[in-house]
């Protein structure tokens, strides 16, 4: 089955076919969950509670844009709250405190698109630790469009439509999100 | 273009973002002047730091939020659909109510008269055949009909029944199934799912042609990245570079091109620096050049051929 019959079986119900439509798209929105937040328990939240809703809406599905486009629709917006809640209640530490000392949740997730990448292997610990302070500091928009285009590859007309926004708009957003990480990391890079 | 255009632009340049006429305007720029030369030098290398600062889901994490949607599943009920969708559905075909919608809608109306007449008439009705076999978890095809006599009718009807198969996925009759499953070329999920089981075994050489085919032939990207992920290990096998190095040369998709590369230079053989070296004379991706200029460096080569 392609995609738009698998849409329309799990639109009768089948949830065999919703399962296989889960999982052609699952992998990424773990990632972008896992990289926009940084744990991987909030990320697991987001991806549950996307494809709930996924599930609980698939029949108000109608076909008038692609099934990405609505499912990261979803996820961008959960995402985005998310974001602006931690924002909130300044919760932006991924550090906790363990029986053996302070623990940053991030460093047992694996990082880099290539294993075996020297240029990674070689990068220092204290780049690292600069890029998630900078990438923190960024607006939740920034930094959800800057995701979307820098690790995901979308197109910032596409970035547009999913945040409901125009081309431009995406555009200057990404545009500052540079632009900050450039004056951040300038002394590193 | 001026210098501080230039510097204001450079993320959009590397993120491939500028018109054609934007771009050729900016590359001649770069080229006469040293210091946006040197900008764009650092512009590249913050976004190679940045690439190397993604997170990426562990397979554990992948495994237990997929285990933990499907326990949630169980107790979630969808929405139903509403009264016109289930109509839509009944005939696989999905209306636009655009102008004209209320003979669209007339129309529609008649069919579902008919088809809720069709439907409601009793089985057991005087002179009708059986068809509760078509109905059953069976495939069927009507080969061909007939006319029996007055008002009857004869119909030859192709069927396939379904069965569950079981085993071990290091059984070859399990692994030949799943290589046919692999080139269904009408069902990308099956594909998908079935090249993300033989990834596991690329010891044996039949699923290594498998994966090979599906790296040169599938039309789906996804598919074509599980079956580069089995590959990884036998990227020095002379069979596997030989038909990766078709791939990077000629698949469309960036995504598979930086996977290619990433298994291509593992070993750091000599005889890679040429095909990087004509991958950048064609590339027009700005990400994956970047991965073919650093490969080179890597590997103390040029990145142009004089």
């Amino acid at each position: 089955m392609d995609e738009s019959e698998l849409i329309r079986a799990a639109q009768r119900g089948d949830q065999r076919a919703f399962e296989q439509l889960v999982r052609l798209y699952d992998q990424n929105v773990l990632r972008m969950a896992l990289n926009l937040l940084r744990s991987p328990e909030d990320a697991n939240d987001i991806y549950q509670e996307a494809f709930l809703r996924v599930y609980k809406n698939l029949h108000a599905f109608r076909f008038d844009c692609s099934f990405h486009t609505w499912l990261y629709r979803i996820v961008t917006n959960l995402c985005l709250d998310a974001l602006r809640k931690r924002r909130v209640r300044r919760e932006e530490d991924t550090v906790v405190e363990t029986s053996e000392g302070y623990l940053n949740r991030m460093d047992t997730v694996e990082e880099g698109r290539a294993h075996g990448d020297p240029q990674r292997q070689l990068m220092s610990s204290q780049l690292r630790v600069r890029i998630r302070q900078v990438l923190d500091e960024l607006t939740p928009r920034e930094r959800t469009v800057f995701e979307m285009r820098h690790y995901h590859g979308l197109r910032l007309r596409a970035i547009g439509e999913m945040l409901g926004t125009s081309e431009e708009a995406a555009k200057n957003c990404l545009f500052r999100a540079t632009q900050k990480m450039r004056a951040a990391l300038g002394d590193f890079v | 273009m001026k210098c501080e255009d230039v510097k204001n632009s450079l993320p959009l340049f590397l993120y491939g973002e500028m018109s054609f006429e934007a771009e050729e305007r900016l590359e001649s720029h770069v080229d006469e002047c040293d210091g946006c030369r040197a900008l764009l030098k650092r512009e590249r290398e913050l976004f190679q730091a940045l690439d190397a600062a993604e997170a990426v889901p562990s397979a554990e994490l992948l495994a237990q939020c997929r285990a933990e949607l499907r326990g949630r599943l169980g107790s979630v009920e969808p929405e139903p659909a509403g009264f016109w969708n289930r109509v839509r559905d009944g005939f696989s075909i999905h209306f636009h109510f655009a102008p004209g919608w209320p003979q669209v809608a007339g129309a529609v109306a008649m069919l579902v008269i008919g088809f809720l007449g069709a439907r409601m008439t009793p089985a057991s009705f005087p002179g009708s055949f059986r068809s509760a076999s078509i109905a059953e978890p069976a495939t069927s095809r009507v080969r061909y009909v007939e006319p029996a006599g007055p008002g009857r009718v004869q119909i030859v009807v192709d069927e396939t029944t379904q069965r569950t198969l079981s085993g071990s996925l290091d059984d070859q009759s399990i692994q030949r199934l799943l290589a046919t499953a692999a080139k269904d070329p009408s069902n990308d999920g099956l594909r998908v799912e079935s090249v993300n089981l033989l990834k596991s075994q690329p010891q044996s050489a039949e699923v290594r042609k498998v994966l090979l085919y599906a790296v040169q032939h599938d039309p789906n990207a996804g598919v074509r990245l599980k079956a580069l992920d089995g590959l990884r290990d036998f990227a020095d096998d002379p069979e596997t570079r030989q038909t990766l190095t078709q791939v990077l040369l000629k698949d469309d998709c960036p995504g598979v091109r930086t996977q290619v590369i990433d298994l291509l230079i593992q070993h750091h053989a000599p005889s890679m620096v040429g095909v990087l070296q004509e991958v950048m004379g064609k590339e027009d991706n700005n990400y994956v050049r970047m991965r073919c200029q650093r490969a080179l460096h890597d590997m103390g080569a040029s990145a142009e051929t004089y």
